[in-house]
């Protein structure tokens, strides 16, 4: 337990989470601030109607967790690769090999702190979402009504746990690859072109892709692909899985994620 | 077969893809005392740490830590070991506290108030709540220092622990070490810089190419060492080399008997060698009608750790050989 609380600690105190929060955030507040103010510009079109289902609720509601789920995701797998190749980096994994630590143990725990972060930072990313997309439907003049829809709000729990999971694997794909990288930027960067690689590969693989750990993430929380940013912007449409078989496919790579890096970190040779 | 020693090490082989670090080590390190672990760049010093605490795994040989065997998976033998091992790691966002704390929360637990008693004792008590990217070269050091202390543990590993301290910070460390040698620690401590491991170290252990070349007390070492230098005539440099080759040595096997070098007007022959060789290589040469023009002798450890891990400064290879010997 001191471990994960020392691991949540550290993570809290690390600029890199608050900044990806702040991404994420911000980019959300502008872009429903941004269609709500330019909704009266584009009165009567096809794209007017579109666009302000955004910031209609309860639409709005799956708009925001897609937009979590989806860009949320990537910034998982930076933030993920982050924490796990920074230990490499900056040699803290040596320090606690040195002083007897469980490699395994000190790997997945690592990783508990980060899926705990992973929490707060979906809850609190969700939150911001909504009073972003309450400002746009204000400034666009869309009645907020549809924010206290019962059903939605019943089932929104439920949709942002799985959400959760699934960010929470797109997290441990790239806590993987950093570690396999040993390196924190290599991580990263790998992570990223993992993501953009999977989401450009719908063009040429279309009935692989949807069992690849992005997509398959996405799948999981079950959204209709109304919702803005839900297929990541691979250009191609994708049949998607049923979201329960989804929610396995997200399970079985996360856990082969957290088990690849712990299996890798206790056979590595630490000489950095 | 270790019994009174902290560390001992017996055949320690590593190899790094063709590269050889350490070829058949072999460490005896009693309890209680600061050992100094020499040996030039390159040596194995470094790899022998991270063998020592489980980073890496040998190819071959034994390690007993603390009067029992060690191996990667014996990883709770580590939590009675403090270890400092290359450069100082820290997160650099952390303060130097909340660096202490997330060591702490890894591996043994620690006394209360143990954080704050050693951030006095290194003398960052002042600075423990700035983050560690602010921090000097000296003060991640002396923090890395405090870091192989946090279990009170009754063996030290200090790779190079006085890089990037000031004069008063190596006093401070140099008088801490050796306090903790009195209390019945044991401190191993890697080094190149020859004049702290005189100063610090009751025994020393002279490493060359991944092999111990010499393992005695300091003063023992100091005795015993030394080299003799010959000034006599460039013409005369060959014959009294082949002369003093022959001489009954007493080095070790695989140290050259003698090394020269010849300048402008002097010839200078090296012979290893305490003061008391200094008549008998006179006496040598005279018979053979060899006149010296001077004799000098030095027991520094400096002098015996160059014949001893062949890194004169005459131009060995991967040696810095400086200016003046470029050509």
């Amino acid at each position: 337990m001191r471990l994960l609380l020392a691991g949540i600690r550290k993570l809290l105190f690390r600029p890199a989470s608050w900044i990806t929060l702040g991404v994420l955030a911000g980019l959300m507040g502008l872009i429903f601030v941004a269609v709500g103010s330019r909704a009266d510009q584009l009165s009567n079109s096809p794209e007017n109607a579109a666009a302000l289902q955004l910031v209609t609720f309860p639409v709005a509601y799956d708009a925001v967790l897609s937009f979590v789920v989806g860009l949320g995701g990537l910034l998982a797998v930076i933030f993920g690769a982050a924490v796990a190749g920074s230990e490499w980096t900056w040699g803290t994994l040596k320090n606690a090999v040195a002083r007897g630590e469980s490699r395994t143990w000190y790997v997945v725990i690592s990783f508990g702190s980060v899926v705990v972060l992973l929490a707060v930072g979906v809850v609190l990313a969700f939150a911001a979402g909504v009073i972003a997309a309450f400002i746009g439907a204000s400034i666009a003049g869309v009645p907020t009504d549809g924010l206290t829809d019962r059903a939605t709000l019943e089932s929104l729990p439920a949709t942002l746990l799985r959400g959760w999971f699934g960010i929470v694997e797109q997290g441990a794909l790239g806590f993987a690859i950093a570690t396999l990288a040993r390196s924190q930027l290599a991580g990263i960067g790998a992570g990223i072109a993992l993501y953009f690689g999977e989401q450009f590969s719908t063009l040429f693989l279309p009935d692989v892709v949807k069992y690849l750990p992005f997509h398959v993430a996405q799948a999981a929380v079950g959204l209709t692909a109304r919702a803005f940013g839900g297929d990541g912007g691979g250009g191609q449409a994708v049949a998607r899985l049923p979201s329960d078989v989804a929610l396995l496919l997200v399970g079985t790579w996360l856990i082969g994620a957290v088990v690849v890096s712990a299996l890798f970190t206790q056979r590595a040779e630490i000489t950095g | 077969m270790t019994n009174g020693l902290a560390l001992a090490v017996r055949g320690l082989r590593k190899r790094y893809g063709s590269v050889t670090a350490l070829d058949g080590l072999d460490l005896s390190v009693p309890n209680g005392v600061v050992y100094g672990f020499l040996g030039p760049n390159g040596a194995g010093k470094t790899t022998t740490m991270r063998l020592l605490t489980g980073l890496i795994r040998p190819d071959a040989g034994t390690i007993e830590l603390l009067g029992a065997p060690f191996r990667s998976r014996d990883r709770r033998r580590l939590f009675d070991v403090g270890a400092l091992i290359e450069t100082p790691s820290f997160y650099p966002y952390l303060s130097g506290r909340e660096n202490l704390r997330a060591l702490a929360a890894v591996g043994a637990p620690i006394a209360p108030g143990r954080i704050d008693a050693l951030l006095e004792l290194v003398g960052l008590a002042g600075r423990a709540g700035d983050a560690v990217s602010t921090y000097s070269l000296g003060m991640k050091q002396r923090l890395g220092i405090a870091g192989a202390l946090l279990s009170d543990p009754r063996l030290l590993l200090l790779d190079e622990p006085a890089n990037g301290l000031d004069p008063a910070g190596i006093v401070a460390m140099r008088d801490t070490l050796k306090q903790l040698a009195a209390s019945g620690k044991t401190v191993f401590v890697s080094s190149h810089i020859l004049g702290e491991v005189r100063q610090l170290a009751d025994v020393v252990g002279i490493i060359a190419a991944g092999r111990l070349v010499r393992e005695a007390p300091i003063e023992t070492l100091l005795a015993d060492g030394g080299v003799v230098r010959v000034r006599l005539s460039p013409a005369d440099l060959e014959r009294a080399r082949s002369i003093l080759a022959r001489l009954p040595q007493a080095v070790a096997a695989d140290a050259p008997a003698t090394a020269a070098s010849e300048g402008d007007d002097d010839a200078w022959v090296s012979v290893p060698g305490g003061r008391e060789r200094a008549s008998e290589i006179n006496r040598a040469l005279a018979e053979a009608g060899i006149y010296a023009s001077g004799i000098e002798t030095d027991s520094s450890l400096e002098s015996l750790f160059l014949e001893l891990t062949g890194t004169s400064p005459a131009g060995n290879e991967g040696t810095f050989r400086g200016l003046g010997s470029s050509s």
